[in-house]
């Protein structure tokens, strides 16, 4: 595995990625993952951010990736009804859990600019549970 | 390709990883979009608290990046004193459109940068310091 990407097959621009994860540390190991897939990433802390992306720049976002129990004002859930109400053109990928939530990333990941993947969803979904893990031992809050 | 293997520290191997603490999503857009365009790796923080977790988190980073007026338990100078505190080597740049920073907050390494700035003038005082971390750490090794 290389730190540099691989030549790119399109233009990043085409592949923006709305990643809506309210943990920081899930949030940015999935972040990591889809950018060394070749996407481009736009990291929203809750749904309101989301929201405010969606109100100001839609044309930026091709892709949303959100936590069915993110937090902010209206749930993931109701994003997504939002987004397939407003944007029908954007596809939407709602994940239950952290698991599913890296399965979608390795989904996302095959549909990218990159010829092949930097590295299995396993791999994401180790590092955030040793990540996690780490917080808890340490006594840390909810990130 | 190993794909199981673990992943290399950062995307960008040289230029450096960025930690961006802002609470505006559509500031944090536009900067991070500079920075990796620039060719630095990126983190993102919407608040000086997940900016702490990440560090405390070992996250690898090379200079914090920081608004000032957050919302939160820290706002960007406390989060300065946990960075001078926990991890003193690492350069910190703060930024405001409103609020200067205390004059004994901008010791050492820690440089401020008003908003609006231009892409260029970051990208100039990103590099900066950056090097200036590097010559600290090479001197305290």
């Amino acid at each position: 595995v290389g730190g540099r990407l691989q030549p790119r097959r399109r233009d990043p621009r085409e592949h923006s990625v709305l990643l809506v994860e309210d943990d920081v540390l899930v949030r940015r190991e999935l972040a990591d993952y889809l950018r060394r897939c070749g996407h481009r990433v736009i990291e929203a802390s809750s749904t309101d951010e989301a929201v405010t992306v969606l109100l100001h720049v839609p044309e930026q976002v091709s892709l949303l990736l959100c936590r069915a129990d993110a937090a902010g004002t209206i749930t993931g859930f109701a994003l997504a009804r939002r987004v397939r109400g407003e944007h029908p053109g954007i596809p939407v990928l709602l994940a239950g859990n952290v698991e599913k939530a890296a399965a979608a990333a390795g989904e996302i990941c095959d549909e990218g600019p990159e010829l092949e993947r930097p590295y299995d969803p396993a791999v994401v979904l180790d590092r955030i549970k040793r990540s996690l893990a780490a917080r808890d031992r340490a006594g840390g809050g909810d990130g | 390709v190993d794909h199981t293997a673990e992943p290399s520290a950062t995307l960008a191997d040289g230029r450096g990883s960025i930690l961006v603490v802002e609470d505006e999503i559509l500031v944090r857009m536009g900067v991070v979009e500079d920075l990796l365009e620039a060719g630095y790796a990126v983190l993102e923080a919407s608040t000086a608290d997940e900016a702490i977790a990440l560090l405390d988190g070992g996250a690898e980073v090379d200079l914090v990046f920081s608004d000032i007026q957050m919302p939160g338990a820290h706002d960007g100078v406390a989060l300065l004193r946990v960075v001078r505190e926990r991890f003193p080597a690492l350069p910190v740049i703060l930024t405001s459109g409103r609020l200067k920073p205390p004059r004994e907050a901008l010791a050492g390494d820690t440089l401020f940068v008003p908003k609006p700035y231009f892409p260029g003038e970051l990208l100039r005082m990103v590099e900066r310091a950056i090097e200036g971390g590097r010559s600290v750490a090479a001197e305290t090794t």
